[in-house]
Protein backbone atom coordinates (compact mmCIF):
# COMPACT_ATOMS: atom_id res chain seq x y z
CA UNK A 1 0.00 0.00 0.00
CA UNK A 2 1.35 3.71 -0.50
CA UNK A 3 1.98 5.33 2.55
CA UNK A 4 -0.39 8.42 3.63
CA UNK A 5 1.17 11.82 4.56
CA UNK A 6 -0.03 13.86 7.65
CA UNK A 7 -1.21 16.39 5.45
CA UNK A 8 -3.58 13.91 3.73
CA UNK A 9 -4.65 12.09 7.22
CA UNK A 10 -5.42 15.32 8.57
CA UNK A 11 -7.62 16.34 5.31
CA UNK A 12 -8.98 12.62 5.59
CA UNK A 13 -10.01 13.29 9.11
CA UNK A 14 -11.82 16.76 9.18
CA UNK A 15 -13.51 15.33 5.55
CA UNK A 16 -15.06 11.99 7.90
CA UNK A 17 -15.59 14.83 10.82
CA UNK A 18 -17.66 16.77 8.69
CA UNK A 19 -19.55 13.94 6.77
CA UNK A 20 -20.32 12.22 9.89
CA UNK A 21 -21.60 16.01 11.94
CA UNK A 22 -24.03 16.51 8.33
CA UNK A 23 -25.67 13.25 9.68
CA UNK A 24 -26.11 13.85 13.48
CA UNK A 25 -26.70 17.94 13.43
CA UNK A 26 -30.57 17.06 12.28
CA UNK A 27 -30.72 14.17 14.71
CA UNK A 28 -30.37 16.16 17.70
CA UNK A 29 -33.46 18.26 17.97
CA UNK A 30 -35.38 15.23 17.67
CA UNK A 31 -33.60 13.11 20.12
CA UNK A 32 -33.93 16.41 22.86
CA UNK A 33 -37.95 16.92 21.79
CA UNK A 34 -38.45 13.88 22.80
CA UNK A 35 -37.36 14.74 26.34
CA UNK A 36 -39.08 17.79 26.76
CA UNK A 37 -42.06 18.69 28.35
CA UNK A 38 -44.81 20.56 25.91
CA UNK A 39 -44.70 24.14 27.71
CA UNK A 40 -40.54 23.47 27.44
CA UNK A 41 -40.84 22.46 23.61
CA UNK A 42 -42.61 26.06 23.04
CA UNK A 43 -39.87 27.98 24.97
CA UNK A 44 -36.91 26.97 24.19
CA UNK A 45 -34.55 26.49 21.23
CA UNK A 46 -34.24 23.06 18.76
CA UNK A 47 -31.04 22.82 20.21
CA UNK A 48 -31.46 24.06 23.67
CA UNK A 49 -31.28 20.37 26.12
CA UNK A 50 -33.96 19.56 27.65
CA UNK A 51 -34.59 20.08 31.75
CA UNK A 52 -34.11 16.45 32.34
CA UNK A 53 -33.71 13.06 30.46
CA UNK A 54 -35.62 11.18 32.67
CA UNK A 55 -39.02 12.88 31.78
CA UNK A 56 -40.60 10.07 29.97
CA UNK A 57 -44.24 11.39 30.21
CA UNK A 58 -43.65 11.62 26.57
CA UNK A 59 -43.00 8.35 25.66
CA UNK A 60 -45.67 6.97 27.85
CA UNK A 61 -47.69 9.49 26.04
CA UNK A 62 -47.02 7.63 22.30
CA UNK A 63 -47.63 4.18 23.71
CA UNK A 64 -50.79 4.98 25.53
CA UNK A 65 -52.56 7.10 22.93
CA UNK A 66 -50.49 5.68 19.60
CA UNK A 67 -52.03 2.54 19.39
CA UNK A 68 -48.17 1.85 18.73
CA UNK A 69 -47.43 -1.58 20.30
CA UNK A 70 -50.63 -2.59 18.32
CA UNK A 71 -49.04 -1.47 15.66
CA UNK A 72 -45.77 -2.45 15.65
CA UNK A 73 -47.57 -6.07 16.22
CA UNK A 74 -49.19 -5.88 12.98
CA UNK A 75 -45.67 -5.00 11.14
CA UNK A 76 -43.71 -8.23 13.52
CA UNK A 77 -46.47 -10.47 12.05
CA UNK A 78 -46.29 -9.03 8.45
CA UNK A 79 -42.85 -8.94 8.19
CA UNK A 80 -42.31 -12.79 9.81
CA UNK A 81 -45.45 -13.99 7.19
CA UNK A 82 -44.30 -11.79 4.06
CA UNK A 83 -39.98 -12.93 4.59
CA UNK A 84 -40.37 -16.03 5.38
CA UNK A 85 -42.19 -16.84 2.08
CA UNK A 86 -40.19 -14.62 0.34
CA UNK A 87 -36.97 -16.21 1.44
CA UNK A 88 -38.53 -19.52 0.55
CA UNK A 89 -40.17 -18.70 -3.40
CA UNK A 90 -36.84 -17.20 -4.10
CA UNK A 91 -34.76 -19.59 -3.47
CA UNK A 92 -37.16 -21.91 -4.68
CA UNK A 93 -37.18 -20.14 -7.83
CA UNK A 94 -33.57 -19.98 -7.73
CA UNK A 95 -32.77 -23.68 -7.58
CA UNK A 96 -35.25 -23.95 -10.05
CA UNK A 97 -33.83 -21.76 -13.01
CA UNK A 98 -30.27 -22.56 -11.81
CA UNK A 99 -30.14 -26.54 -11.63
CA UNK A 100 -32.86 -27.54 -13.95
CA UNK A 101 -33.75 -27.25 -18.05
CA UNK A 102 -37.12 -27.08 -19.54
CA UNK A 103 -39.04 -25.63 -21.96
CA UNK A 104 -40.38 -22.27 -20.64
CA UNK A 105 -37.05 -21.74 -18.68
CA UNK A 106 -36.50 -18.55 -21.16
CA UNK A 107 -40.06 -17.03 -20.84
CA UNK A 108 -39.75 -17.91 -17.11
CA UNK A 109 -36.38 -15.72 -16.49
CA UNK A 110 -37.89 -13.00 -19.27
CA UNK A 111 -40.90 -12.96 -16.39
CA UNK A 112 -38.97 -12.30 -13.67
CA UNK A 113 -37.00 -10.02 -15.27
CA UNK A 114 -39.07 -7.49 -16.71
CA UNK A 115 -40.37 -7.07 -13.59
CA UNK A 116 -37.78 -4.24 -12.96
CA UNK A 117 -39.22 -2.34 -15.35
CA UNK A 118 -42.79 -2.16 -13.91
CA UNK A 119 -42.57 -0.01 -10.62
CA UNK A 120 -44.97 -0.67 -7.88
CA UNK A 121 -46.21 2.92 -8.02
CA UNK A 122 -47.33 2.20 -11.61
CA UNK A 123 -49.73 -0.66 -11.16
CA UNK A 124 -51.20 0.31 -7.80
CA UNK A 125 -54.46 1.35 -9.56
CA UNK A 126 -55.54 -1.37 -10.29
CA UNK A 127 -54.02 -3.71 -7.91
CA UNK A 128 -56.27 -2.03 -5.31
CA UNK A 129 -59.33 -3.01 -7.16
CA UNK A 130 -58.22 -6.79 -7.46
CA UNK A 131 -56.68 -6.85 -3.64
CA UNK A 132 -60.78 -4.47 -2.90
CA UNK A 133 -62.60 -7.64 -5.13
CA UNK A 134 -60.96 -10.06 -2.81
CA UNK A 135 -62.11 -8.20 -0.02
CA UNK A 136 -58.85 -7.83 1.89
CA UNK A 137 -58.33 -4.02 2.01
CA UNK A 138 -58.09 -2.75 5.72
CA UNK A 139 -56.67 -6.09 6.96
CA UNK A 140 -52.93 -7.03 7.15
CA UNK A 141 -53.35 -10.00 4.76
CA UNK A 142 -53.12 -7.22 1.65
CA UNK A 143 -49.86 -6.13 2.91
CA UNK A 144 -48.42 -9.91 3.49
CA UNK A 145 -49.72 -10.39 0.00
CA UNK A 146 -48.06 -7.91 -1.76
CA UNK A 147 -44.71 -7.76 -0.15
CA UNK A 148 -44.79 -12.30 -0.89
CA UNK A 149 -43.44 -11.60 -4.50
CA UNK A 150 -40.49 -12.69 -5.90
CA UNK A 151 -37.84 -10.08 -6.64
CA UNK A 152 -35.38 -10.38 -9.57
CA UNK A 153 -32.58 -8.98 -7.37
CA UNK A 154 -33.33 -11.78 -4.46
CA UNK A 155 -32.92 -14.28 -7.61
CA UNK A 156 -29.33 -12.44 -8.61
CA UNK A 157 -28.14 -12.68 -5.72
CA UNK A 158 -29.31 -16.45 -5.05
CA UNK A 159 -27.97 -17.15 -8.36
CA UNK A 160 -24.63 -15.79 -7.88
CA UNK A 161 -24.16 -18.15 -4.86
CA UNK A 162 -25.82 -21.21 -6.82
CA UNK A 163 -22.69 -20.99 -9.05
CA UNK A 164 -20.44 -21.91 -6.41
CA UNK A 165 -21.98 -24.70 -4.90
CA UNK A 166 -21.01 -27.82 -6.39
CA UNK A 167 -23.30 -29.68 -9.02
CA UNK A 168 -21.74 -32.68 -7.49
CA UNK A 169 -23.30 -32.38 -4.53
CA UNK A 170 -26.67 -32.85 -5.85
CA UNK A 171 -25.41 -35.71 -8.32
CA UNK A 172 -24.17 -37.93 -5.40
CA UNK A 173 -27.77 -37.35 -3.68
CA UNK A 174 -29.46 -38.18 -6.24
CA UNK A 175 -27.39 -41.13 -6.34
CA UNK A 176 -28.16 -42.24 -2.94
CA UNK A 177 -31.83 -42.16 -4.12
CA UNK A 178 -32.46 -38.69 -2.60
CA UNK A 179 -35.51 -36.42 -4.18
CA UNK A 180 -35.07 -32.96 -5.95
CA UNK A 181 -37.24 -31.93 -3.30
CA UNK A 182 -34.79 -33.28 -0.32
CA UNK A 183 -31.81 -31.96 -2.22
CA UNK A 184 -33.32 -28.41 -2.23
CA UNK A 185 -34.05 -28.75 1.72
CA UNK A 186 -31.02 -30.64 2.71
CA UNK A 187 -28.43 -29.03 0.77
CA UNK A 188 -29.36 -26.26 -1.51
CA UNK A 189 -30.86 -24.25 0.80
CA UNK A 190 -28.48 -24.52 3.95
CA UNK A 191 -25.98 -23.15 2.00
CA UNK A 192 -27.90 -20.63 0.57
CA UNK A 193 -27.87 -19.39 3.82
CA UNK A 194 -25.59 -15.99 3.24
CA UNK A 195 -27.31 -14.94 0.95
CA UNK A 196 -30.85 -15.21 2.65
CA UNK A 197 -29.18 -13.39 5.74
CA UNK A 198 -28.52 -10.68 4.10
CA UNK A 199 -31.66 -10.67 1.64
CA UNK A 200 -33.83 -10.96 4.85
CA UNK A 201 -32.05 -7.99 6.44
CA UNK A 202 -31.91 -5.80 3.72
CA UNK A 203 -35.69 -7.06 2.73
CA UNK A 204 -36.48 -6.44 6.44
CA UNK A 205 -35.41 -2.88 6.86
CA UNK A 206 -37.16 -1.89 3.46
CA UNK A 207 -40.50 -3.46 4.85
CA UNK A 208 -40.33 -2.85 8.44
CA UNK A 209 -39.78 1.45 6.70
CA UNK A 210 -42.55 0.94 3.64
CA UNK A 211 -45.01 3.51 3.97
CA UNK A 212 -46.51 3.35 0.45
CA UNK A 213 -48.38 0.31 0.46
CA UNK A 214 -49.29 -0.44 4.22
CA UNK A 215 -50.49 3.95 3.80
CA UNK A 216 -52.77 2.74 0.45
CA UNK A 217 -54.18 -0.82 1.74
CA UNK A 218 -54.23 0.06 5.76
CA UNK A 219 -55.95 3.45 6.57
CA UNK A 220 -58.26 2.50 9.33
CA UNK A 221 -58.21 0.72 12.27
CA UNK A 222 -55.61 -1.96 11.23
CA UNK A 223 -52.04 0.00 10.89
CA UNK A 224 -48.88 -0.60 10.25
CA UNK A 225 -45.64 0.97 12.57
CA UNK A 226 -45.10 3.67 9.64
CA UNK A 227 -48.92 3.92 8.82
CA UNK A 228 -49.46 4.64 12.80
CA UNK A 229 -46.86 7.43 13.18
CA UNK A 230 -48.22 9.31 10.03
CA UNK A 231 -51.50 9.36 11.28
CA UNK A 232 -49.82 10.27 14.80
CA UNK A 233 -48.12 12.76 12.96
CA UNK A 234 -50.94 14.05 10.43
CA UNK A 235 -53.51 14.74 13.31
CA UNK A 236 -52.91 18.45 14.75
CA UNK A 237 -53.72 17.64 18.26
CA UNK A 238 -50.68 15.55 18.95
CA UNK A 239 -48.11 17.69 20.44
CA UNK A 240 -45.02 17.59 18.56
CA UNK A 241 -43.22 16.27 21.57
CA UNK A 242 -44.93 13.44 21.96
CA UNK A 243 -44.49 12.66 17.78
CA UNK A 244 -40.58 12.55 18.49
CA UNK A 245 -41.29 10.49 21.62
CA UNK A 246 -42.86 7.65 19.83
CA UNK A 247 -40.29 8.12 16.67
CA UNK A 248 -37.16 7.41 19.26
CA UNK A 249 -39.56 4.44 20.42
CA UNK A 250 -39.82 2.61 16.79
CA UNK A 251 -36.38 3.01 15.97
CA UNK A 252 -34.91 0.82 18.86
CA UNK A 253 -36.00 -2.47 16.86
CA UNK A 254 -34.30 -1.24 13.68
CA UNK A 255 -31.60 -0.20 16.21
CA UNK A 256 -30.93 -3.33 17.49
CA UNK A 257 -30.78 -5.63 14.32
CA UNK A 258 -28.98 -2.42 12.93
CA UNK A 259 -26.26 -3.13 15.93
CA UNK A 260 -25.95 -6.76 15.54
CA UNK A 261 -26.19 -7.30 11.68
CA UNK A 262 -24.20 -4.39 10.40
CA UNK A 263 -22.04 -6.73 8.39
CA UNK A 264 -24.63 -8.18 6.50
CA UNK A 265 -26.11 -4.59 5.65
CA UNK A 266 -22.96 -3.47 4.22
CA UNK A 267 -22.41 -6.69 2.39
CA UNK A 268 -25.65 -6.71 0.66
CA UNK A 269 -25.81 -2.71 -0.12
CA UNK A 270 -22.14 -3.43 -1.12
CA UNK A 271 -23.37 -6.51 -3.70
CA UNK A 272 -26.67 -4.45 -4.52
CA UNK A 273 -24.21 -2.95 -7.50
CA UNK A 274 -22.66 -5.87 -9.14
CA UNK B 1 -33.44 -44.90 13.03
CA UNK B 2 -34.20 -43.24 9.70
CA UNK B 3 -32.53 -46.18 7.97
CA UNK B 4 -35.22 -48.35 9.36
CA UNK B 5 -38.12 -46.57 8.48
CA UNK B 6 -37.18 -46.56 5.22
CA UNK B 7 -36.75 -50.15 4.99
CA UNK B 8 -40.02 -50.77 5.92
CA UNK B 9 -41.46 -48.55 3.33
CA UNK B 10 -40.15 -50.76 1.01
CA UNK B 11 -43.27 -50.70 -1.43
CA UNK B 12 -43.96 -46.91 -1.53
CA UNK B 13 -40.74 -46.60 -2.58
CA UNK B 14 -40.73 -48.89 -5.32
CA UNK B 15 -43.56 -47.30 -6.74
CA UNK B 16 -41.83 -43.64 -6.90
CA UNK B 17 -38.90 -45.34 -8.73
CA UNK B 18 -41.45 -46.31 -11.36
CA UNK B 19 -42.00 -42.72 -12.32
CA UNK B 20 -39.69 -41.37 -14.66
CA UNK B 21 -36.82 -39.21 -14.00
CA UNK B 22 -38.37 -36.21 -16.56
CA UNK B 23 -41.48 -36.35 -14.66
CA UNK B 24 -40.04 -36.24 -11.13
CA UNK B 25 -38.10 -33.11 -12.63
CA UNK B 26 -41.40 -31.83 -14.18
CA UNK B 27 -43.17 -31.84 -10.61
CA UNK B 28 -40.91 -30.21 -9.00
CA UNK B 29 -40.36 -27.62 -11.84
CA UNK B 30 -43.90 -26.76 -11.73
CA UNK B 31 -44.42 -27.33 -8.06
CA UNK B 32 -41.79 -24.54 -7.12
CA UNK B 33 -42.86 -22.20 -9.84
CA UNK B 34 -46.52 -21.77 -9.79
CA UNK B 35 -47.04 -19.78 -7.37
CA UNK B 36 -44.37 -17.25 -7.68
CA UNK B 37 -45.37 -16.95 -11.17
CA UNK B 38 -49.07 -16.82 -10.44
CA UNK B 39 -48.27 -14.08 -8.42
CA UNK B 40 -46.18 -11.95 -10.78
CA UNK B 41 -48.99 -12.05 -13.55
CA UNK B 42 -51.41 -10.89 -11.41
CA UNK B 43 -49.51 -8.32 -9.25
CA UNK B 44 -47.57 -7.05 -11.84
CA UNK B 45 -48.60 -7.83 -15.76
CA UNK B 46 -52.12 -8.35 -15.51
CA UNK B 47 -52.37 -5.06 -13.33
CA UNK B 48 -50.25 -3.39 -15.98
CA UNK B 49 -51.64 -4.17 -19.15
CA UNK B 50 -55.54 -3.63 -17.63
CA UNK B 51 -53.96 -0.06 -16.67
CA UNK B 52 -52.99 0.13 -20.34
CA UNK B 53 -56.33 0.21 -21.54
CA UNK B 54 -57.75 2.15 -18.64
CA UNK B 55 -55.96 4.54 -18.96
CA UNK B 56 -57.84 5.59 -22.38
CA UNK B 57 -61.34 5.78 -20.80
CA UNK B 58 -62.92 7.80 -18.02
CA UNK B 59 -63.57 4.75 -15.62
CA UNK B 60 -64.83 5.89 -12.33
CA UNK B 61 -64.71 3.02 -10.22
CA UNK B 62 -68.47 2.42 -10.38
CA UNK B 63 -69.72 2.88 -14.22
CA UNK B 64 -68.99 1.02 -16.86
CA UNK B 65 -65.36 2.66 -18.32
CA UNK B 66 -66.29 4.59 -21.77
CA UNK B 67 -63.58 4.80 -24.35
CA UNK B 68 -62.37 8.79 -24.85
CA UNK B 69 -59.28 7.74 -26.83
CA UNK B 70 -56.21 10.25 -25.92
CA UNK B 71 -57.89 12.74 -23.48
CA UNK B 72 -56.25 11.46 -20.47
CA UNK B 73 -52.98 12.11 -22.23
CA UNK B 74 -54.00 15.38 -23.57
CA UNK B 75 -54.97 16.62 -20.25
CA UNK B 76 -51.94 15.40 -18.90
CA UNK B 77 -49.61 17.42 -21.46
CA UNK B 78 -51.76 20.81 -21.77
CA UNK B 79 -52.68 21.19 -18.28
CA UNK B 80 -49.88 23.88 -16.22
CA UNK B 81 -50.93 21.88 -13.48
CA UNK B 82 -49.64 18.60 -14.61
CA UNK B 83 -46.80 20.09 -16.04
CA UNK B 84 -45.51 21.30 -12.38
CA UNK B 85 -45.47 18.10 -11.27
CA UNK B 86 -42.83 16.72 -13.46
CA UNK B 87 -41.07 20.00 -13.10
CA UNK B 88 -40.71 19.17 -9.59
CA UNK B 89 -38.98 16.05 -10.57
CA UNK B 90 -36.14 17.98 -12.26
CA UNK B 91 -35.59 18.97 -8.89
CA UNK B 92 -35.07 15.58 -7.70
CA UNK B 93 -33.30 14.40 -10.47
CA UNK B 94 -30.77 17.49 -9.48
CA UNK B 95 -30.19 17.01 -6.07
CA UNK B 96 -29.28 12.89 -6.59
CA UNK B 97 -26.04 14.30 -8.28
CA UNK B 98 -24.58 16.49 -4.98
CA UNK B 99 -25.54 13.01 -3.13
CA UNK B 100 -23.85 10.43 -5.46
CA UNK B 101 -20.99 13.18 -5.93
CA UNK B 102 -20.43 13.90 -2.58
CA UNK B 103 -20.72 10.54 -1.86
CA UNK B 104 -18.34 8.94 -4.47
CA UNK B 105 -15.59 11.74 -3.69
CA UNK B 106 -15.79 10.85 -0.10
CA UNK B 107 -15.50 6.88 -1.00
CA UNK B 108 -12.79 7.68 -2.96
CA UNK B 109 -10.96 9.39 -1.05
CA UNK B 110 -10.81 7.68 2.58
CA UNK B 111 -10.58 4.19 0.56
CA UNK B 112 -8.41 2.05 2.79
CA UNK B 113 -7.96 0.96 6.49
CA UNK B 114 -8.05 3.39 8.75
CA UNK B 115 -9.09 4.06 12.43
CA UNK B 116 -12.43 5.13 13.20
CA UNK B 117 -13.74 3.73 9.55
CA UNK B 118 -16.36 1.27 11.23
CA UNK B 119 -17.55 4.12 13.62
CA UNK B 120 -17.63 6.07 10.05
CA UNK B 121 -19.96 3.67 8.41
CA UNK B 122 -21.90 3.20 11.36
CA UNK B 123 -23.15 6.90 11.85
CA UNK B 124 -23.07 7.26 8.21
CA UNK B 125 -26.11 4.27 7.37
CA UNK B 126 -28.14 5.59 9.98
CA UNK B 127 -30.90 7.75 8.18
CA UNK B 128 -30.85 4.72 5.80
CA UNK B 129 -32.33 3.15 8.33
CA UNK B 130 -35.46 5.52 9.23
CA UNK B 131 -38.47 5.63 7.93
CA UNK B 132 -40.23 8.22 5.85
CA UNK B 133 -42.12 9.68 8.51
CA UNK B 134 -39.15 9.77 10.78
CA UNK B 135 -37.54 11.64 8.19
CA UNK B 136 -39.89 13.90 7.25
CA UNK B 137 -40.58 15.16 10.87
CA UNK B 138 -36.60 15.67 11.45
CA UNK B 139 -36.69 17.52 8.44
CA UNK B 140 -39.81 19.95 9.50
CA UNK B 141 -38.15 20.23 12.65
CA UNK B 142 -35.20 21.31 10.34
CA UNK B 143 -36.75 23.62 7.91
CA UNK B 144 -39.08 25.30 10.31
CA UNK B 145 -39.08 29.01 11.37
CA UNK B 146 -37.66 28.34 14.19
CA UNK B 147 -35.55 25.56 12.89
CA UNK B 148 -32.21 24.17 12.95
CA UNK B 149 -31.36 25.58 9.52
CA UNK B 150 -32.49 29.30 9.98
CA UNK B 151 -30.38 28.79 13.48
CA UNK B 152 -27.36 27.79 12.08
CA UNK B 153 -27.79 30.27 9.34
CA UNK B 154 -28.02 33.25 12.35
CA UNK B 155 -25.11 31.93 13.85
CA UNK B 156 -23.02 32.20 10.59
CA UNK B 157 -24.13 35.72 10.55
CA UNK B 158 -26.15 34.82 6.91
CA UNK B 159 -29.37 35.89 8.66
CA UNK B 160 -30.50 37.74 5.08
CA UNK B 161 -30.91 34.12 3.78
CA UNK B 162 -33.13 32.34 6.79
CA UNK B 163 -36.88 32.20 5.35
CA UNK B 164 -39.62 29.65 5.84
CA UNK B 165 -38.62 26.89 3.86
CA UNK B 166 -41.64 24.77 3.63
CA UNK B 167 -44.01 27.59 2.97
CA UNK B 168 -42.16 29.64 0.22
CA UNK B 169 -43.08 28.45 -3.20
CA UNK B 170 -39.59 29.36 -4.26
CA UNK B 171 -37.67 27.10 -1.67
CA UNK B 172 -39.92 24.58 -0.66
CA UNK B 173 -39.23 21.63 -3.81
CA UNK B 174 -35.27 22.08 -3.53
CA UNK B 175 -35.96 21.75 0.15
CA UNK B 176 -37.73 18.59 0.04
CA UNK B 177 -35.76 17.22 -2.74
CA UNK B 178 -32.40 18.24 -0.89
CA UNK B 179 -33.46 15.81 2.04
CA UNK B 180 -32.47 12.72 -0.19
CA UNK B 181 -28.68 14.32 0.46
CA UNK B 182 -28.90 13.35 3.97
CA UNK B 183 -30.50 10.26 3.51
CA UNK B 184 -29.13 8.67 0.97
CA UNK B 185 -25.30 9.32 1.08
CA UNK B 186 -24.24 7.47 3.81
CA UNK B 187 -25.44 4.42 1.83
CA UNK B 188 -24.26 5.12 -1.50
CA UNK B 189 -20.88 5.73 -0.14
CA UNK B 190 -20.90 2.06 1.61
CA UNK B 191 -21.84 0.74 -2.04
CA UNK B 192 -18.87 2.90 -3.22
CA UNK B 193 -16.54 1.97 -0.48
CA UNK B 194 -17.43 -1.94 -1.07
CA UNK B 195 -16.63 -1.58 -4.90
CA UNK B 196 -13.44 0.03 -4.24
CA UNK B 197 -12.60 -3.01 -2.19
CA UNK B 198 -12.49 -5.44 -4.97
CA UNK B 199 -10.31 -3.68 -6.86
CA UNK B 200 -7.42 -6.44 -6.37
CA UNK B 201 -4.65 -5.29 -4.03
CA UNK B 202 -2.04 -6.32 -6.42
CA UNK B 203 -3.13 -3.21 -8.41
CA UNK B 204 -2.33 -0.69 -5.62
CA UNK B 205 1.30 -2.41 -4.95
CA UNK B 206 2.30 -2.37 -8.75
CA UNK B 207 1.33 1.31 -8.61
CA UNK B 208 3.84 1.60 -5.07
CA UNK B 209 6.23 0.00 -7.25
CA UNK B 210 6.25 2.86 -9.46
CA UNK B 211 6.12 5.37 -7.20
CA UNK B 212 2.89 6.90 -7.30
CA UNK B 213 1.62 8.97 -4.87
CA UNK B 214 -1.63 8.97 -3.25
CA UNK B 215 -3.26 11.49 -5.21
CA UNK B 216 -1.93 9.05 -8.32
CA UNK B 217 -3.66 6.14 -6.87
CA UNK B 218 -6.92 8.27 -6.53
CA UNK B 219 -6.70 9.31 -10.00
CA UNK B 220 -5.61 6.22 -12.00
CA UNK B 221 -6.92 3.32 -9.95
CA UNK B 222 -9.74 4.26 -7.61
CA UNK B 223 -11.96 6.86 -9.94
CA UNK B 224 -11.82 4.50 -12.79
CA UNK B 225 -12.57 1.35 -11.37
CA UNK B 226 -15.86 2.54 -10.16
CA UNK B 227 -16.96 5.27 -12.23
CA UNK B 228 -19.70 2.13 -13.60
CA UNK B 229 -21.37 2.37 -10.35
CA UNK B 230 -21.63 5.85 -10.39
CA UNK B 231 -23.09 6.13 -13.94
CA UNK B 232 -25.55 3.46 -12.98
CA UNK B 233 -26.25 5.07 -9.62
CA UNK B 234 -27.14 8.27 -11.67
CA UNK B 235 -29.28 6.92 -14.20
CA UNK B 236 -31.58 5.13 -11.78
CA UNK B 237 -31.66 8.47 -10.00
CA UNK B 238 -33.87 9.53 -13.12
CA UNK B 239 -36.26 6.64 -12.33
CA UNK B 240 -35.86 7.20 -8.95
CA UNK B 241 -37.34 10.75 -8.87
CA UNK B 242 -39.96 10.21 -11.31
CA UNK B 243 -41.16 8.12 -8.74
CA UNK B 244 -40.61 10.37 -5.51
CA UNK B 245 -43.81 9.83 -3.02
CA UNK B 246 -43.14 9.86 0.65
CA UNK B 247 -41.75 13.14 1.44
CA UNK B 248 -43.65 15.50 -0.53
CA UNK B 249 -46.60 13.11 0.84
CA UNK B 250 -45.89 12.92 4.40
CA UNK B 251 -44.62 16.52 4.61
CA UNK B 252 -47.11 18.68 2.60
CA UNK B 253 -49.36 16.61 1.44
CA UNK B 254 -48.75 17.22 -2.04
CA UNK B 255 -49.73 21.15 -1.32
CA UNK B 256 -47.89 24.22 -1.51
CA UNK B 257 -46.70 23.19 -5.04
CA UNK B 258 -44.83 20.43 -4.39
CA UNK B 259 -47.45 17.76 -6.08
CA UNK B 260 -45.54 14.78 -7.51
CA UNK B 261 -46.77 12.17 -10.37
CA UNK B 262 -47.05 9.25 -7.64
CA UNK B 263 -48.78 11.78 -5.25
CA UNK B 264 -51.62 12.61 -7.95
CA UNK B 265 -51.80 9.15 -9.33
CA UNK B 266 -53.02 8.31 -5.36
CA UNK B 267 -55.07 11.90 -5.36
CA UNK B 268 -56.60 10.90 -8.50
CA UNK B 269 -57.67 7.12 -7.94
CA UNK B 270 -58.32 6.90 -4.81
CA UNK B 271 -59.95 10.09 -3.49
CA UNK B 272 -61.09 12.09 -6.50
CA UNK B 273 -62.73 8.15 -8.44
CA UNK B 274 -60.63 9.72 -11.95
CA UNK B 275 -59.44 6.28 -12.04
CA UNK B 276 -58.94 6.34 -15.66
CA UNK B 277 -57.36 9.54 -15.43
CA UNK B 278 -54.05 7.74 -12.74
CA UNK B 279 -54.13 5.26 -14.98
CA UNK B 280 -52.86 7.24 -17.64
CA UNK B 281 -50.40 9.24 -15.78
CA UNK B 282 -49.54 5.77 -14.06
CA UNK B 283 -48.57 5.00 -17.85
CA UNK B 284 -46.72 7.74 -18.29
CA UNK B 285 -44.70 7.30 -15.58
CA UNK B 286 -44.04 3.67 -16.56
CA UNK B 287 -42.93 4.56 -20.06
CA UNK B 288 -40.48 6.98 -18.29
CA UNK B 289 -39.10 4.63 -15.40
CA UNK B 290 -38.78 1.93 -18.98
CA UNK B 291 -36.52 4.57 -21.01
CA UNK B 292 -34.29 5.22 -17.80
CA UNK B 293 -33.35 1.77 -16.68
CA UNK B 294 -33.25 0.83 -20.88
CA UNK B 295 -30.45 3.68 -21.44
CA UNK B 296 -28.60 2.26 -18.05
CA UNK B 297 -28.84 -1.27 -19.46
CA UNK B 298 -27.23 0.53 -22.70
CA UNK B 299 -24.75 2.26 -20.66
CA UNK B 300 -23.51 -0.44 -18.49
CA UNK B 301 -23.66 -3.37 -21.40
CA UNK B 302 -21.94 -1.54 -23.67
CA UNK B 303 -19.06 -0.44 -20.85
CA UNK B 304 -18.72 -4.44 -20.03
CA UNK B 305 -18.18 -5.15 -23.17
Amino acid sequence: MIKESKGFKLIRAIFLISAALFVIVPLIPLVFMAFKTGTEYASTGVFTAPQSFLNFYNFMYAINVGKLGEALMNTAIILAVSLTVQVLFTTMVSYVLHRFDFKLKKLVTFLFTMTMFIPVVTTQVVVFEIIYSIGLVNTIWSVIILYSGVGIVGIYIMLNLLDSISKDLDESALIDGASYFTIYRKIIFPLLKPATTTMLILNGIGLYNDFYIPNIYLNKSTQTFTVALYKFFGSMSTPFEIVAAAILLGVIPIMIVYLFMQKYIYYGLAGAVK
Amino acid sequence: MLGVKEQTLAYPKTKTSRMSATTKKRILIFSFLIVPIIHLLIFSYVPIITNFFLSFTNYNGVSTPTFIGFDNYVRLFTDPQYIQMFKNCLWYMLMSIPQLVFSFALAIFVNGKFRGLQLFKGIAIIPYLLNGVIVSTIFIIFFNNTGTLNMLLGALGLEGLTTNWLQNLDTVNPAIASISIWRYYGMNFIMFFGALQTIPKDLYEAAAMDGCNKWQEIRYIAVPAIKKVLYINLILSISGSIQVFELPYIMMNGANGTMTPVIQIQQSAFQDDRIGFAAALSMLVFVIVIIAIGIQKLVTKERSA
